[in-house]
């Protein structure tokens, strides 16, 4: 381990470190205010400190992680995420009781899983990553007291995560019993060299049990079942780290795996994918209509979601110059994950939850234009980026999945992806249109004593969403650079 | 710069109405008046300043001097898309009747609402600025930016002021446009990929993808998606089912804005990007069509025959007009296109005109239904008279506008077609069977002499003046709409010749 | 001595045999103890599948993955049990039948 080698992890150092700092200040002496305040200054430092990583990268330090541009511009998106996350947590744990810190420790070591997702280019690094992520929200989900939901669902959660993770491992194993390798890149030589054909079954198996795996964590139909339960039953800022980094994080993961070990090779894995995705986007919007609370549609919107994301892959599949493809998958991310932290941030502020439930249903939202039209607008400024709607991050994300599924000529995929579009539309309209009924039910939620912080936050998601989507051409020059 | 101006001004003043709502009920819809008018004196003031001559020349693709205004800087490089307006006749006509249509709008909305005016006007001025940006870009990304925008305040004027089936209509309305808009966009999206196949790099101009060639059978389908992004929002048969709906049940300026402006977004999508954009494929398809457009005006003429809602008749008689833009396009020669500007002009004013009565009589009589109407005319004399001056006007009646226009595409579309014309011409006689029936059993028979009702005041009736003036005009002197639409209308032809 | 002394093939077919009856497992038990035992059936399963290749290559990183399975799979199963704890505390019970409230 040299000098270069630690700065390239420097990133990880600050949150490892941080995470000790925070447990060191919890064992002398409680008290939230401190936890609050080391826990974003330890993300916004490990943000910044891509910095100082990016001088030495490319740099592979250990087979297990890889110091590049992608990983440390993905590494540095997820910290904000978590401090955002952490912001916004800070309203939310005001109107709870009892022991708090370790709420934010908890958060930070699932912001470190996600970095490490980023940076992983061998199964051991992404196993890690991918549990350190887990079971850091499997507590964070069952946080609240109230009630018995976030309960049922951090078990939920933990016990189909598990198997999940099981069923990802297996995959890799049969593929290190057929290739003798965990290591993506080596992988990548194997397959070339033709040690594949000895026993294709065995290696297409194992890709499709990985892909179940990581399917799972991101939620795309049929491994879906368990997300809006969750999401519901989580704490608002939660359900918006797990739907934004957490699937994110997974996403550029699964990216790298893909590219990396030449996986795209096996056109029966992509059509596999293809399936999943069309099946994500018609069944996650198809659902999302029927639903009556908003967490649950913003859950079954967000399978969507990534039902469009898998055509990243597709397309870096089938494309002879993935260039487009992967450049597109980047944007969309980006812009996936601030409009979606906006948008449950948001729900989060007007749901603050007040006696033994929170008020999350879509009647609770009635009239909120014009009793809160603050909260409203940059509401819906969210779920319009989130219906693609020009003017906004989630419509030049859409731009650029289509561009790239235009180039390589995916017509099925994005006949699938303009039917859900439209589907999508009317349930992000509904959201609209209830909040501009004028509704008697008064949601004593609702109050306008938000704290600073989250204010600030909020105004600069909903200004980054509008920046990238009025003015895109920075972000996708540096992705440019940087894929 | 004034074609940026202009978008800016109407935004910044529909953010400036929502502000005032807080200070004063009665301020925003002065200053979205006054944010309309300056607009309107901005863009006339502005075209002054052009040389005579610059009138006449035939705009090329290629030099952006031959156009009356451009304006272009870069914007997204990584897909050569720029920020790009221009100005030629044929905007210059459209640009002139939004914002004329707009402060219509504004007027008819004077005392009918109630509830947030300021965002109202906001939401009514937004709508204008997308609507001008459409009428203005000249890159098909910023074309379908604006496309979009100006759906969502629109959206929004439905869904808060609308009438008693409001959440359904303008959920209609916005599924039905922005589905075709995602088939939109996603044309738009495969012919800059062929654009950039052939050269190489990425281009959304206008001026570019002209002439892009492709296989036949590939530009068969991406024609197919502009024409049905179009012909949904101009909105011919059989995708007009969003449109009695939508402006029903919309508040009385949003149908101004809707028939009188929104729907010529369609045509206009129609006679610059679709046909310009795929000669070859235009052509092919020019039966299917023209039969849509005579399919459209005679549908639309018999269901409005139909209708006993007020709103509903005009709302239909809409589609059978528009009919006639369509059938006017796609005859593709000059007379029948210089009838399809002149009947989208002279459609604009006039069923203006009839929502704006439409509004009047809800606002007077809190219904709509023309069965518990009538002898109106004996209650209100001036809104009578109007409504049987535009009435006339719908119908056709020679001296008008509407008579122009529907009379050059006949006689365009005979040249092509004529059976068709024979089929259209039809139309026109249905035409007059509704206008007479509305005005039937609206305005005559016998008075109920319970009814107080207080006639057109000033306000109203210098509204109805500029837009009777408007078809008067169009009717008796339509050489300068024509002179201007003339050289623009001629390069179309010429790059999309069959 | 190196290389691994029975067939591949076989281990790893032991290890399929083992997965399938931890899932089985995990979607026919109600008890959450069961499903919690299950979930570690299923990930020794892998882990076995690893050591199983690992020696097949020759190579220490099966081992060293079986080892972080184990790691993780502790993890995994004590913070099951803080849940499982809190389950019980508040449901009475550790069927998943009854106290599963949430619903499509």
């Amino acid at each position: 381990m040299n000098l270069a080698a630690m700065q390239g992890l420097l990133p990880l150092l600050v949150l490892g470190l941080g995470a000790a700092v925070l447990m060191l200040q919890i064992s002398i002496r409680r008290q939230l205010g401190w936890s609050y305040a080391i826990t974003v200054a330890t993300l916004l430092l490990g943000a910044a400190a891509m910095e100082p990583a990016m001088q030495v990268a490319p740099l592979q330090v250990t087979p297990l992680l890889r110091v590049d541009n992608l990983g440390l511009f993905f590494g540095s998106l997820f910290c904000l995420s978590g401090a955002v996350t952490a912001v916004i947590s800070r309203d939310y744990l005001r109107s709870r009781e009892g022991e708090n810190e370790e709420y934010f420790l908890l958060l930070l070591l699932s912001t470190l899983g996600a970095v490490i997702l980023a940076y992983s280019t061998h199964v051991a690094a992404l196993l890690l990553g991918l549990e350190l992520l887990s079971v850091a929200l499997y507590a964070l989900i069952a946080y609240p007291e109230r009630g018995t939901l976030p309960l049922e669902a951090a078990i939920k959660y933990l016990v189909l995560s598990g198997a999940a993770s099981a069923t990802l491992l297996f995959g890799f194993a049969l593929i290190y019993a057929a290739l003798g390798s965990l290591e993506y890149a080596e992988i990548a030589v194997q397959i070339s060299a033709g040690r594949a054909a000895t026993s294709p079954a065995l290696i297409l198996m194992g890709a499709a049990m990985v892909f179940a795996g990581l399917g799972f964590k991101l939620s795309v139909v049929p491994f879906h079942m368990w997300t809006p339960d969750v999401y519901e039953g989580a704490p608002a800022p939660i359900s918006g780290f797990l739907a934004g980094v957490s699937k994110g994080a997974v996403f550029i993961a699964v990216l790298r795996w893909f590219l990396e070990s030449g996986f795209f090779q096996y056109s029966s894995l992509l059509a596999g994918i293809t399936l999943l995705s069309i099946a994500s986007i018609l069944v996650g919007n198809l659902l999302a209509l029927l639903q009556t609370n908003v967490k649950r549609i913003l859950a079954y919107s967000s399978i969507a979601h990534l039902g469009y994301l898998l055509i990243v892959l597709v397309a870096a599949g089938v494309s002879p110059e993935p260039g487009l493809a992967v450049e597109a998958g980047g944007y969309y991310v980006v812009a996936y994950v601030i409009t979606t932290l906006a948008a449950f941030s948001l729900l989060g502020l007007i749901s603050r939850q007040s006696g033994d439930r929170e008020y999350d249903q879509l009647s609770d939202l009635a009239g909120l234009f014009w009793k809160q039209p603050g909260l409203a607008a940059l509401f819906t400024v969210a779920l319009l980026s989130l219906a693609g709607i020009p003017l906004t991050a989630g419509f030049i994300g859409k731009f650029y999945l289509i561009s790239a599924g235009v180039d390589a000529a995916l017509w099925g995929l994005l006949a699938a992806l303009v039917i859900g579009s439209a589907i999508g539309i009317f349930y992000y309209l509904r959201i609209i249109y209830t909040m501009t009924t004028v509704g008697e039910q008064a949601n004593p939620g609702t109050t306008a004593d938000m704290l600073v912080g989250s204010r600030l936050v909020v105004y600069l998601l909903i200004f980054a969403m509008l920046y990238l989507g009025i003015v895109p051409e920075p972000l996708m020059g540096y992705l440019r650079t940087i894929l | 710069m004034l074609l940026l101006d202009l978008i800016i001004l109407l935004f910044a003043g529909g953010a400036l109405a929502w502000w005032s709502e807080s200070r004063s009920a009665k301020a925003p819809r002065w200053l979205a008046l006054a944010f309309l008018s300056l607009g309107l004196l901005y863009l006339l003031g502005g075209v002054m300043q052009i040389p005579e001559q610059q009138f006449s020349l035939i705009p090329q693709p290629d030099n952006p001097q031959t156009w009356l205004l451009h304006y272009r800087v870069d914007w997204i490089p990584r897909f050569g898309i720029n920020f790009e307006l221009a100005m030629d006749g044929l905007s210059l006509i459209l640009v002139t009747l939004t914002l004329l249509l707009g402060g219509v709008a504004v007027v008819s909305s004077w005392d009918e609402i109630s509830f947030r005016p300021g965002f109202f006007q906001a939401n009514l001025l937004w709508t204008l600025a997308g609507v001008v940006g459409v009428f203005l870009a000249m890159d098909l990304f910023l074309f379908f930016l604006f496309w979009e925008v100006m759906l969502v305040p629109m959206y929004l004027l439905i869904a808060i002021w609308g009438h008693e089936q409001k959440a359904f209509a303008s959920m209609k309305f916005f599924l039905f446009t922005q589905f075709s808009g995602l088939l939109l966009l996603l044309a738009i999206l495969v012919l800059a990929s062929i654009h950039a196949n052939n050269s190489g790099s990425y281009s959304f101009s206008y001026f570019d993808l002209l002439g892009t060639a492709m296989s036949p059978q590939l530009g068969f389908w991406v024609m197919l998606g502009f024409f049905i992004a179009f012909t949904v929002k101009l909105p011919a048969f059989p995708f007009h089912t969003w449109l009695p709906d939508a402006h029903t049940q919309a508040p009385t300026a949003g149908s101004v804005i809707l028939a009188g402006i929104l729907l010529k977004t369609g045509a206009y999508g129609l006679l610059r990007f679709t046909i310009p954009l795929f000669p070859q494929a235009s052509v092919d398809f020019a039966p299917v069509a023209m039969a849509l457009g005579a399919a459209s005006v005679i549908y639309g003429a018999v269901l409005a025959f139909a209708q006993t809602d007020f709103k509903r008749l005009v709302a239909y008689s809409s589609v059978s007009h528009m009919g006639f833009v369509l059938l006017g396009l796609y005859a593709w020669n000059i007379l029948a296109v210089q009838g399809a500007v002149m009947q989208m002009v002279a459609h604009g004013l006039s069923t203006a005109a009839l929502f704006m009565t439409a509004g009047a009589l809800q606002q007077r009589l809190h219904t709509r239904d023309m069965r518990r109407m009538g002898g109106l005319w004996h209650n209100m004399p001036r809104m009578g008279a109007t409504a049987m001056f535009f009435a006339l006007a719908s119908l056709g009646l020679p001296g008008l506008g509407n008579f122009v226009g529907e009379f050059l595409v006949l006689v365009g579309l005979f040249a092509v077609n004529p059976w068709l014309a024979v089929i259209a011409a039809i139309g026109l006689i249905t035409a007059a069977v509704y206008a007479l029936i509305m005005m039937q059993h609206a305005f005559q028979g016998t008075p109920d002499p319970q009814r107080q009702l207080t006639d057109y005041g000033p306000r109203e009736m210098a509204a109805m003046g500029v837009l009777i003036i408007g078809l008067l005009w169009l009717g008796l002197y339509p050489q300068p709409v024509l002179d201007v639409a003339q050289p623009v209308l001629e390069s179309l032809l010429a790059g999309g010749a069959p | 001595m190196p290389g691994l002394q029975v067939p591949l093939e076989h281990v790893l077919m032991m290890a399929a045999a083992l997965f399938i009856a931890g899932l089985v497992g995990l979607m026919v038990r109600r008890n959450i103890i069961f499903i919690l035992m299950s979930l570690e059936v299923m990930l020794n399963a892998s882990a076995l599948a690893f050591v199983a290749a690992g020696a097949h290559w020759g190579q220490a990183d099966g081992q060293i993955i079986f080892m972080l399975i184990l790691t993780v799979a502790a993890a995994e199963v004590s913070v099951g049990l803080g849940l499982v704890l809190l389950l019980q505390r508040r449901f009475k019970t550790l069927d998943m039948d009854n106290a599963n409230r949430l619903r499509d």
